[in-house]
């Protein structure tokens, strides 16, 4: 059992993947690191298991450096985006693979092989080749091959993006349930944003250039976004992002979009954080759950005309995609209602949940100024 | 343009003991203009019933028509399909507008033609910009496009789309349900969608055929497959998260009857045409449905008939948008839907309300819904 | 637009295409069966003129059928003890020249998967491949000038177990580099996670994996080895023989003993027959390069 410290990890090939990454997690953490595909997080988990060698930094498992150790020798368990089951043994010689290579007996392998199974419903398969099971069952099998090597780190590579929605929900319960993943320091990898959301006690976002832009709780982090890269890559819709400039007008702040008849009032708050700084070029951060139509939403809000274009009902609620003043505006709305494109109707906006980044560093101007490099 | 027909269409592979019936009875007809969607999880019949549709599979029996005219024995060439598939298939070293307007070419239609429709079909697919390029230099997005640009151009009757969204990622795919629904209201072809993404079948289609175990399940819109599922695959299938189901009984009780959760101290009221309902079928053992969107924290909307649940929370799982809440009664286990504000947390007990009317109950047996 | 065709238009159109397609099979079979006839033909005419009698075989008028069965060939061949020996000897060449060549074959082959740019990639690969191009007759001399000077000369099985990995190395390395890459190298590391050692990850892992396409290398190395004629007949023939280099001492005078040949050849034909037989299921599979897959 251990913390993993991370400091100041480097890794590129032609050019910089991982660049002077700094973290660490605590025993007993499950810390997600969530972005865009292709951005490194795959490299992260690589560099920790061992499988690819630092440029430079440090990895720290407790107080033991494994810098430069093999990946056998560093007790890290890891599950692969592909799998990587051995398609010529069972589903039990897979899951006792890591038993077998530190020569336990036959009986501790048969008790903790079938112990670990039956934790994840895969009991009644043990004899099967991997060919032969399900895609869920596969990533059950990869799991339990990873749970039954009592390793110090779990390093999870977007274990669940490639199954049905249905059994993506039934994994992500288990990951909320399974004691042997909650004892130990989880690294979870994905580009998933509610599947770390859901799961993480603490979340890394990770933008261009192999940093983590921002680390938090995923309360912190969809509600207080410190930079637009965080605010666009949660959620769905996808945050309006709206290029605007503020206005000052007997003493209070507008934003308005540029190009375009959209004026927004800031809160006295707002104003207040932002510390004037009128004619500034801003962007306009806007959740659409923060946009309904005027008669869903109470308080606190300013309202607008706009016109519909286009409304579907997606899963849980339906989405407006209008046109205000010019600018293209989401909103979320009940999915049983019906709205037809072209058809006028009054916007409400709570203007409380705004979010104002500056729109050269896209960083944002109500948090504080200070944030992870 | 054209009508499908699916008259009892069967599908049967080998013979004889090993006989895999994969499409079995099928009846359907998706009219002109119409979006229609083929859902169901992986091995239900719907890619083989699009394979029947395209003519790149033999019918075993009945009969496939296209505005009334025969074309169960037709080659797929003569059918005047077009279909965009789940990997691109672009033709790497060729350019955009040449990947456009190659099936056009093999139709020998003249080059200023060709050049006309696929700047056409590039205008609204939104990829002219990058006509001149090659798709490797393309994002898996825009790749799409010019895949359903490619079966676009030929200007087909009937248009069919094969789990073309499964290879992107959320955002893409998120872009890609607007686009595909645009284009559909300008083009009003028929349009046949096949996938197993029930949030895409939602979003997209007109109508929507639920296919399982080889048969259709249910055909209708978004409202009667969310609020009067056919049986309990349809209504576990469609939404998100699932309908929680509880195995119950009915109790009578002060004159009213409600059904008693096994294992549990849960118990659900009826609305009173459900309460005739289950008398009418006499039945000991039920299934009981009910989505997690129905079921709220707030005690007052204004409805006197509300429901109440009292369960602990097991898990709460904050999703930025909403919040999904893992309840425990007993042992039952369900589900609900919350505003992401709701702050209790593991353990806690909480009161949850619904509405009687929204209360699904199936057969125990065969699963259908009775009410 | 859909087809304004009406339906009996569509039903003969159908009918048309169903007798195209009839015809063509029609035209597939005859040519299969030509091509049996010339293929199985030569393998017949050797099987039944290993049973004639010597003067039966040397008849202008060829006969098709033994006119008398003559047996008594398959005893004669051995009337030479050092006959049989010959075979043992061909087996042992065969045998270690293969065994030379997987070992070899698979550790450059690995390399070139695993490490193709330390190993001299792609380009460096194909250089090996394309050693097998060059007529061999063009190196018989130097070779044999070569191994002359060897402690173990040239007239021994070890000369011909190494010459022939001139042959079998390249096409071993080759084979065994693009079987090693069907191999996902996330199986090995996820072997290293589990806590195996990379020798013992690839015993455990990767060479289960690639053993059917090893069986076939091994069948295509030891069948050149067991068959080569025209370097053994320079470089053997007093301490060893290779069966391929007695086949043609079967002569009485000037006279060809055609029967004594072929019945030899039949017997020589055995041992790679039962070893194509016994691994045939491994070897299919090996070939068709599917090693990996669900």
């Amino acid at each position: 059992m251990a913390n993993i410290t991370i400091e100041g990890l480097c890794k590129g090939w032609d050019f910089p993947v991982i660049d002077d990454l700094s973290v660490e997690i605590e025993e007993g953490e499950f810390f997600v690191v969530v972005g865009p595909s292709g951005i490194g997080k795959t490299t992260l988990l690589r560099l920790i298991a061992g499988l690819e060698s630092a440029d430079r930094g440090r990895i720290l498992l407790g107080e033991r450096e494994v810098t430069h150790l093999p990946p056998y020798r560093r007790r890290v368990a890891m599950t692969f985006e592909s799998y990587a089951l051995y398609p010529h043994l069972t589903v039990f010689e897979n899951i006792s693979s890591p038993l077998r290579a530190r020569k336990k007996d036959r009986a501790t392998i048969e008790r903790r092989v079938k112990a670990v199974a039956q934790l994840l419903r895969i009991d009644h398969l043990l004899d099967r080749k991997p060919g032969q099971v399900s895609g869920g069952q596969k990533q059950r099998t990869a799991l339990g091959r990873t749970l039954v090597a009592d390793p110090e780190v779990f390093l999870l590579d977007e274990p669940i993006s490639h199954l049905d929605a249905k059994i993506r929900q039934d994994l992500r319960m288990q990951f909320h349930t399974l004691e042997e993943l909650r004892r130990v320091a989880t690294l979870y990898v994905t580009h998933d944003y509610a599947e770390a959301l859901s799961l993480g006690d603490r979340i890394g976002v990770m933008g261009n250039g192999g940093k983590l832009v921002q680390i938090g709780s995923a309360r912190e982090l969809f509600e207080r976004p410190k930079a637009l890269f965080v605010a666009e890559h949660l959620g769905q819709p996808t945050i309006n992002a709206i290029p605007s400039i503020l206005q000052e007008e007997n003493g209070s702040l507008f934003a308005c979009a540029e190009n375009a008849a959209l004026r927004l009032a800031l809160s006295p708050q707002q104003s207040q954080r932002l510390n004037g700084g009128a004619k500034r070029r801003i962007v306009l951060g806007l959740r659409p759950q923060h946009v309904r139509p005027a008669d869903e939403l109470r308080g606190r809000d300013s309202e607008i005309d706009a016109q519909i274009d286009i409304f579907e009902a997606l899963g849980s609620n339906g989405i407006i995609i209008t046109k205000a003043g010019g600018v293209t505006i989401t909103g979320l709305t009940h999915p049983e209602r019906h709205f037809e494109p072209g058809q006028d109707l009054r916007l409400a906006i709570d203007t409380e949940a705004l979010h104002i980044f500056d729109a050269e560093t896209g960083l944002s101007l109500l948090e504080e100024p200070r944030w992870q490099g | 343009m054209a009508r499908v027909t699916l008259a009892d269409v069967n599908k049967i592979y080998g013979t004889g003991t090993r006989a895999v019936h994969a499409v079995q009875d099928l009846d359907l007809t998706i009219n002109d203009g119409e979006f229609v969607a083929l859902l169901g999880p992986s091995g239900c019949g719907k890619t083989s019933t699009l394979r029947m549709i395209v003519g790149l599979e033999s019918v075993t029996s009945g009969r496939i028509r296209f505005d009334g005219q025969d074309v169960t024995h037709l080659e797929p060439q003569q059918r005047n399909v077009a279909m965009a598939f789940e990997t691109y298939a672009l033709y790497p070293n060729f350019t955009i507008e040449e990947n456009l307007t190659f099936p056009l070419e093999v139709q020998g239609v003249p080059p200023k033609e060709r050049r006309r429709r696929a700047h056409q079909v590039a205008e609204m697919l939104r990829i002219t910009p990058v006509l001149k390029e090659k798709p490797p230099g393309l994002s898996g997005g825009q790749q799409q496009r010019v895949s359903l640009g490619r079966a676009l151009i030929r200007e087909p009757a009937v248009f069919i789309l094969d789990e073309v969204m499964s290879h992107l990622d959320a955002h893409l795919k998120f872009q890609m349900l607007f686009d595909l629904k645009r284009l559909h209201r300008d083009l009003k072809r028929t349009m046949i969608y096949v996938t197993h993404d029930q949030v895409e079948a939602l979003a997209l289609a007109d109508r929507i055929a639920v296919m399982s175990n080889a048969k259709l399940q249910q055909v209708g819109g978004r409202a009667a497959l969310y609020n009067r599922p056919a049986n309990a695959f349809v209504a576990d299938f469609i939404g998100e998260p699932p309908t929680n189901f509880f195995t119950a009984r009915p109790l009578q009780e002060n004159g009213s009857l409600t059904m008693q959760v096994d294992n549990s101290t849960l118990r659900f009221q009826l609305s009173s045409e459900a309460q005739a309902a289950v008398n009418a079928t006499g039945g000991e053992r039920f299934i009981v449905g009910l989505r997690p969107q129905n079921l709220t924290l707030d005690p007052n909307r204004g409805d006197p008939n509300r429901g109440r649940l009292k369960a602990a929370i097991a898990i709460n799982e904050y999703l930025g948008e909403r919040s999904i809440l893992t309840l425990e009664s007993g042992k039952a286990r369900f589900r609900a839907l919350v505003p992401p504000e709701t702050a209790a947390g593991q353990r806690d007990i909480i009161d949850l309300f619904y509405d009687p009317t929204r209360v699904m109950i199936f057969d125990a047996e065969t699963e259908d819904l009775i009410v | 637009m859909a087809a304004t065709a009406d339906i009996a238009q569509a039903n003969t159109q159908a009918a048309q295409t169903a007798e195209r397609w009839r015809a063509v099979r029609y035209l597939f079979l005859i040519f299969l069966g030509f091509w049996l006839l010339f293929t199985l033909f030569p393998l017949y005419f050797m099987a039944i003129t290993a049973f004639k009698s010597a003067a039966e075989t040397n008849l202008t008028q060829p006969t098709f059928w033994p006119q008398e069965w003559f047996p008594e060939n398959f005893v004669g061949v051995f009337a030479e003890p050092t006959n049989f020996s010959a075979l043992v000897d061909s087996f042992i060449i065969a045998t270690g020249n293969t065994l030379l060549s997987l070992l070899l074959g698979s550790l450059a082959g690995y390399a070139f998967a695993r490490f193709p740019r330390q190993a001299g990639g792609e380009n460096m690969a194909f250089w090996m491949l394309s050693n097998r191009m060059f007529p061999p007759v063009a190196i018989l001399v130097p070779m044999f000038f070569l191994f002359d000077n060897t402690p173990w000369g040239t007239d021994s099985h070890i000369s011909l177990i190494i010459l022939y990995l001139v042959f079998n190395l390249p096409l071993a390395t080759w084979l065994m580099m693009v079987f090693f890459r069907d191999v996902p190298h996330e199986l090995e590391e996820a072997a290293y996670l589990d806590g195996w050692k990379p020798l013992r990850a690839f015993v455990k892992v990767t060479l289960p994996l690639v053993l059917p396409g090893m069986i076939s290398v091994a069948m295509l190395c030891w069948i050149f080895a067991w068959n080569e004629y025209l370097f053994a007949n320079l470089f053997v023939g007093s301490d060893v023989r290779t069966y391929t280099i007695v086949i043609p001492t079967f002569t009485h005078g000037s006279q060809t003993l055609w029967n004594l040949q072929m019945a030899f050849s039949l017997i020589a034909m055995i041992p790679p027959v039962v070893l194509f037989i016994v691994l045939r299921r491994y070897m299919v599979r090996g070939l068709s390069l599917g090693v990996v897959k669900g």
